[in-house]
């Protein structure tokens, strides 16, 4: 309230220094690249020379527009700001668009459009801008999904009519199988990552609480598994998983191995616990203490109190510490590539192997995609069910 | 009844409490007073078995209490605290409901429980049943606990503090309520507080605590009128006490019946307490006042010299 007042008049300067940053890139940042074929490295094209500059001037206008409207209505107009900052997102694929029927040459099969540096700083700027829009403008969540999910599905009806020439979407093409896969082995990793140390961690936030003399070893144990790289931890599980495999049929006959998921599980599963003991430790400590002395006093048992009491009261805490724990499960699992386990990483170490930006990219892209959305849903469930703030909560 | 027997209570090398035997006969109001760390708390907290004795018996209507099951004994006895404890994730409702429903009622007598509860601590149903306790003012939310202590409707209550926090007038018209409920229900109170007139208000038997020991118990005005020693006496009031008796005393006690001369223009009822006929005298600059009943028809006369007690003519 007191920043809008304060803000009244003087031009909506987040939003000014947002678009003036998206014009600069724009226009001084190569706007895509153009290779032959996927070896050949691109040329860069600047906006200016996609479709010669009058275009670009043109392209550039909402940018511009959006900008100036922030500059002299300030924060009055909040919904034509984010009318003209949804056009230029719109806008943004049908200039790659534009790009690739320009440069791509038709008789060369081969021949790809990549993003340039300029468009993907665009894409960047903007898509901050759309943020701070519909948080300033307090929309329901699932209004600024749909906000983000139309420049996503222009993007999409583009690639039928040529934008199919897009380098990225030429690296899904060759492994689109793989792909689908990649994406289930990740969330696979990620889910079983999550839902195991959730079990193992409750249980020791549980057995600390109990003896309280074992906290320091239990936190120095989990401190020092935090602090081994994770590739040393892949390493070091290589040898006894490889063992245990030959030693007792029953774990080969599981696929477990010192190679593949196995490896990669336990380590995932070791760095995820830290976080998710010390959440849950912090959560069920936080609980009032008076309110348990209370549930002590009205008879409830040790069980009733931990259920119907702690559990429900440390609830937003524990799944802040999940949400700490995922989002940075989907990063580490794009490690565990390396010894096999699959995942989104393959594309990501493969395309560094080849040299191929793009193949990175296939990789990368969904992870940080997964990443954000799995934050943002946590984040959104913890602050639902902060106590008696959520409707279910009722008698 | 409350029985303790010598009981002690030790935390690593220091005494809590040392040594202390009470007895709070049924129905009756039992206020613990004393200083700060003096063991107030502790000795209520035993008496549910929050805090388990060291030594010493606790004894609840001629059973010791380590006889019954930790969980059955609490369900039987009524606890409020000052913080309140009340559930943050659950409605006043369902925090009333609390006691009955660990004791399996059905719904339905839970319901008409709460309804019952709320009612008699004025609670409007339709405004509070729904609210969430972060929505209650201080005062609100004490009433809920008190009404919570009450739900499965236990013989004993133990308050810890159950008004501390609140203003003088919402903290009196509480006061108040729980006497009158007391009166009506019959309820063995025990009441730890740090207010010595809220103690004098609502106490059959007072009990003064001191670095763990019971110093001093018996009726508030036996406390009074011959404390035991200078910490009574220092922390009844000091030269205070006077008032503080007064205080205890209703007019009735002190009044001349009708039939001596005029009637005096100012009034005050029966039941007023001396300290309220002294306050008025000092007011209106009287030295006699009309007693009334309670339909406002005179009964008798209270003079200057009958009020502080000086004996003989007039
Ligand atoms: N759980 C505990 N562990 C160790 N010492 C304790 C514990 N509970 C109370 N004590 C000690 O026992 C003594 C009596 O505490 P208690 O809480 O009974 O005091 P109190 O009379 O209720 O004080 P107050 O009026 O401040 O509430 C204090 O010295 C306190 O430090
Ligand atoms: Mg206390």
């Amino acid at each position: 309230m007191d920043s809008q007042r304060s803000d009244d008049g003087k031009g909506y300067l987040v939003l000014v220094a947002l678009m003036g940053a998206a014009l600069v890139a724009w226009w001084w940042l190569p706007s895509v690249s153009v290779a032959p074929n996927r070896i050949v490295p691109g040329t860069g094209f600047s906006a200016g020379q996609v479709a010669g500059w009058p275009m670009a001037l043109l392209a550039s206008l909402p940018l511009l527009l959006t900008g100036w409207v922030a500059l002299r209505a300030g924060q009055q107009r909040l919904s034509w700001l984010l009318g003209l900052v949804m056009l230029c997102l719109v806008g943004w694929p049908l200039w790659l668009l534009l790009a690739t029927v320009q440069l791509v040459d038709p008789q060369l099969p081969q021949a790809r459009v990549a993003i340039g540096a300029g468009m993907w700083l665009t894409l960047f700027l903007l898509l901050l801008a759309l943020i701070e829009l519909s948080t300033r403008m307090k929309l329901a969540a699932w209004r600024s999904w749909l906000l983000f999910l139309l420049p996503v599905a222009v993007l999409a009806a583009c690639i039928p009519v040529g934008l199919d020439r897009l380098a990225l979407w030429q690296e899904y093409q060759g492994r689109s199988d793989d792909f689908i896969t990649a994406i289930g082995v990740h969330l696979l990793l990620v889910a079983a990552t999550v839902v195991l140390s959730l079990m193992i961690g409750v249980g020791i936030a549980l057995f600390v609480r109990r003896v309280p003399a074992m906290q320091r070893t239990v936190f120095s144990i989990l401190n020092f598994l935090q602090t081994i790289p994770s590739l040393a931890l892949f390493g070091l599980l290589l040898g006894p998983l490889a063992w245990l495999a030959s030693h007792y049929a029953w774990l080969e006959s599981l696929g477990v191995s010192g190679i593949g998921w196995a490896p990669a599980l336990l380590a995932l599963v070791a760095y995820s616990l830290l976080p998710m003991v010390r959440n849950t430790l912090v959560a069920l400590e936080g609980v009032d203490e008076g309110v348990i002395e209370a549930a002590r006093g009205m008879g409830m048992s040790r069980r009733q109190i931990l259920q119907q009491v702690r559990l429900p009261l440390a609830l937003p805490v524990l799944i802040e510490g999940i949400r700490i724990t995922t989002v940075q499960a989907i990063g580490l699992t794009a490690v565990a590539a390396l010894i096999g386990a699959g995942g989104l990483g393959r594309f990501i170490f493969q395309g560094l192997g080849q040299a191929a930006t793009d193949l990175v990219l296939l990789g990368a892209l969904p992870i940080l995609i997964m990443a954000l959305v799995a934050d943002a849903l946590l984040a959104g469930m913890a602050r639902k069910l902060q106590p008696g703030l959520s409707p279910g909560a009722g008698t | 009844m409350i029985e303790l027997i010598g009981v002690s209570k030790r935390f690593g090398d220091s005494l809590a409490v040392n040594n202390i035997s009470l007895k709070v006969a049924s129905g009756e109001f039992c206020c613990l007073v004393g200083t700060s760390g003096c063991g107030k708390s502790t000795t209520l907290r035993m008496i549910n078995r929050l805090i388990e004795h060291s030594d010493g018996e606790i004894h609840i209507d001629q059973q010791p209490i380590r006889s019954f099951r930790e969980e059955v004994l609490r369900r039987r006895i009524g606890y409020a605290i000052q913080s309140t404890g009340l559930f943050p994730h659950w409605t006043v409702a369902r925090n009333i409901g609390l006691v009955p429903r660990l004791l399996k009622w059905s719904q339905a007598a839970v319901d008409a429980r709460v309804e019952e509860l709320m009612a008699l601590l004025r609670l409007d149903m339709a405004e509070f049943a729904g609210k969430y306790p972060h929505q209650l003012s201080g005062g609100q939310a004490q009433r809920v606990g008190v009404a919570r202590a009450l739900a499965a409707d236990p013989d004993i209550l133990l308050m810890d503090e159950p008004f501390g926090a609140l203003d003088p007038i919402t903290r009196e018209n509480l006061q108040l309520e729980l006497r009158d409920l007391q009166a009506r229900l019959g309820k063995t109170i025990v009441f730890v507080t740090h207010d010595m007139d809220e103690a004098l208000r609502l106490a059959d038997h007072l009990v003064v605590m001191h670095e763990g020991q019971v110093v001093q118990q018996g009726h508030p005005l036996e406390l009074l009128r011959e404390p035991a020693n200078e910490f009574v006496t220092s922390l009844l009031g000091g030269e205070d006490r006077g008032l503080k008796e007064a205080a205890l005393l209703p007019v009735s006690e002190r009044m001349v019946p009708l039939g001596v001369g005029g009637v005096a223009r100012d009034r005050i009822v029966q039941t007023a307490s001396l300290r309220d006929a002294l306050s008025m005298m000092l007011w209106r600059r009287v030295e006699r006042l009309a007693v009334v009943d309670d339909e406002d028809i005179p009964i008798g006369e209270l003079s200057f010299r009958r009020l502080v007690g000086a004996r003989g003519h007039e």
